[in-house]
């Protein structure tokens, strides 16, 4: 619990030169629906440097979806190997699984999902509730993350209190609260105002400059177009894969 | 800033917490789930509170004829068949010289008295006194067994009886229905015509599940025998010299009637011998009966309550897939979600438990006050502490069942296809 910093959620010291952030190797994940296989994702192979802003583009059905639920650790391939530091978590169990999301992955989705009946400052310490943490350094946490998003003097309101640009606030506080490795956000400004996406865009460029890996899947120009690096997906592929700007 | 876990689950006080807040969100819903709950745990404490009420107050009763006296009479206290019946049909009249041989022979025994009895319409004047309990006594039977005390006057005494006097103790009710704040002593009253004069008054018992305990009289064991003839069977009232030597003097009289009998080795007594043990086991095999019948209700309803908790629990997992999924995907194992809702369900059944245990002992305490007022004495059904502990128990037990099912389901959901439901 580090007093005065200004970035009260600091981004996990992961030295530049220590190799990627995620190894993802021929990635396949094939549903099987009554005799019929499908591929929702055909052999994608990538990696991602601490660091990075990494937009994932593609229309419905390209299979980012399910790229995502990969990146995420939500879901694992059908083939493949996908290493996130150093870990490989393609083989990995349920109960794992569920440690690498709580530990490594903070995740931002389109529609908060926060637990209406909790308040912001429950909301934000959920993830260290599971992590096991006590509750006086999670309420203590919890306060600090929302303060770094400006939702300080909103603590106790619930999300029902609060509108659609407060709310992804609140979410992305819980997501940063366990100091992941990956902020993963899913159409992170699709129910939102123009205004208040780009709120929500300037706020995810500021948590890249204080050094925290992003990525961001849309299928929206404009809101790829704040990440460094763009990664097309379509027919379960990689189509292309641009940086547009060089990481400082 | 360590994200280490400690391999623990959440702890219970978080998913406590949980629970409680989902099932405030449901008022209604959840008191309409734990009905079920309810009346089973209510049922079993409110019948056990009440039947040990009922004990207490018979047992009470019971102690007070004396531990230590037993009587000797024709007819069994209690004749449970027709054949038995019949049976006792052909037994022989108990008679005052078979008092007398066990007054001689019964060396265990410290007091031997004899009694009549029969009901019968009392009068003084022009009032009428009805079904008094006219009682006919040798003059230590109202030693043995339940005592009285004589507030006014005096007792029987032995010449009373030797002579066959037309004397009469009488008990209050008989005694205020006649004369009031008049002073009863060597009154004349009638029974059946014949006169009866009053030397001393008893004092007041009240009533047993509302039988007056006062409307009786006694008189000397031998007037009676003049008034109302020879073709009855005495009650030979016995009393112990001691509670070591209660058996024995049962014995001795067993001996001392079969002798008189004449009956064979091997031969069934033709006569009975009553302590009031046989009365409170009668009442307590009663009780069982009414324990069994309570258990099975119980029983019953904890089952369909179970059920429904069960059901409402599959649709509270069924409502919350999404936020099950948000908590998979913020790092919640299987043992995380299933915890929750099997401490969702417990609770949600203790909950049910805690509502029937104030239910039943409001109930209890109404019934107590009711048949207090019935019985005209005071009457409690104590809520026991282990009927306490066994409801919460069993509404835990019942809680755990019924949510294993729903809570697996909801452990086993895949994050991917949670966070999709809508």
């Amino acid at each position: 619990m580090s007093g005065l910093s200004p970035t009260v959620v600091e981004a996990p010291e992961v030295a530049a030169g220590s190799g990627p952030l995620i190894r993802a190797e021929d990635l396949w994940r094939t549903y099987v629906m009554g005799a019929e296989e499908i591929h929702a994702l055909r052999g994608v192979s990538f990696t991602i440097d601490p660091g990075e802003y990494v937009a994932i583009m593609g229309p419905s059905g390209s299979g980012k979806s399910t790229l995502m639920n990969l990146i995420g650790c939500l879901d694992t391939p059908s083939r493949g190997n996908y290493v996130l530091r150093g870990k490989t978590v393609s083989q990995m169990v349920d109960d794992e699984l569920a440690e690498i999301r709580n530990r490594e992955i903070g995740f931002v989705f389109q529609t908060f999902n926060l637990l209406p009946r909790a308040s912001a400052l429950h909301n934000v310490e959920l993830p260290m509730v599971y992590a096991g943490i006590p509750k006086v350094e999670r309420l203590a946490r919890a306060r600090r993350a929302l303060e770094m998003v400006d939702l300080g003097d909103r603590v106790q309101h619930k999300p029902s209190e609060l509108s659609g640009g407060q709310r992804q606030r609140v979410a992305i506080a819980r997501a940063l609260v366990m100091g992941p490795s990956i902020l993963l956000a899913d159409e992170p400004t699709g129910n939102l105002d123009t205004v208040t996406g780009e709120e929500i865009m300037r706020l995810f460029e500021k948590l890249h400059g204080d050094g925290h890996t992003i990525i961001v899947v849309t299928h929206e120009r404009d809101i790829a177009d704040h990440a460094h690096r763009t990664i097309h997906i379509r027919d379960g592929k990689i189509e292309s894969d641009e940086r547009r700007e060089k990481r400082q | 800033m360590s994200g280490a876990r400690n391999g623990n689950s959440v702890p219970f006080s978080e998913a406590i917490a949980i629970a409680v807040a989902s099932l405030r969100a449901n008022k209604l819903r959840s008191l309409l789930t734990v009905l079920g709950i309810l009346i089973g745990v209510s049922s079993v404490i409110a019948v056990v509170a009440i039947t040990e009420g009922l004990d207490r107050y018979i047992a009470e009763r019971v102690l007070e004829l004396g531990s230590q006296t037993f009587t000797l009479q024709k007819f069994p206290d209690i004749i449970t068949s027709r054949e038995q019946w019949l049976e006792m049909q052909k037994r022989k009249d108990l008679n005052l010289t078979d008092l007398q041989a066990v007054r001689d022979a019964c060396e265990a025994c410290l007091e031997v008295g004899g009694m009549y009895q029969t009901r019968r319409d009392v009068k003084f004047g022009r009032t009428t006194q009805e079904n008094v309990v006219v009682m006919g006594v040798t003059e230590n039977a109202p030693r043995i067994g339940t005592m009285r005390e004589i507030t006014a006057g005096r007792p029987l005494i032995a010449d009373d009886v030797d002579r066959g006097a037309p004397v009469a103790v009488i008990g209050t009710d008989v005694a205020d229905a006649f004369f009031g704040h008049l002073d009863p002593l060597g009154k004349e009253i009638q029974v059946d015509g014949h006169p009866l004069r009053v030397i001393g008054v008893t004092d007041k018992k009240g009533s047993v599940f509302g039988n007056s305990q006062d409307n009786f009289m006694w008189v000397p064991i031998t007037h009676f025998q003049k008034l109302w003839g020879n073709r009855r069977s005495v009650d030979i009232m016995v009393q112990a010299g001691s509670m070591d030597r209660f058996e024995d003097a049962q014995d001795q009289v067993r001996v001392v009637m079969r002798n008189r009998r004449h009956l064979g080795f091997g031969k069934p007594d033709d006569f009975s011998i009553e302590t009031g043990e046989s009365v409170l086991e009668l009442w307590q095999s009663a009780t069982r009966g009414i324990y069994v019948v309570t258990v099975v209700v119980t029983a019953i309803s904890l089952l369909v309550g179970g059920v429904v908790v069960m059901n409402i629990m599959l649709v509270s997992v069924t409502e919350r897939i999404r936020e099950i999924g948000v908590r998979k995907a913020l790092g919640a194992r299987r043992r995380d979600i299933l915890r929750q809702f099997l401490v969702e369900s417990v609770i949600l059944a203790l909950f049910g438990g805690l509502l029937g245990l104030l239910g039943a002992t409001v109930f209890s305490w109404g019934l107590a006050t009711v048949l207090g007022k019935i019985m005209s004495t005071s009457f409690t059904a104590p809520v026991r502490l282990w009927a306490v502990l066994l409801a919460l128990l069993v509404s835990t037990l019942v809680g755990l069942v019924a949510g294993i099912y729903p809570a697996g389901r909801a452990a086993a959901l895949d994050p991917v296809v949670a966070l999709r439901n809508e």
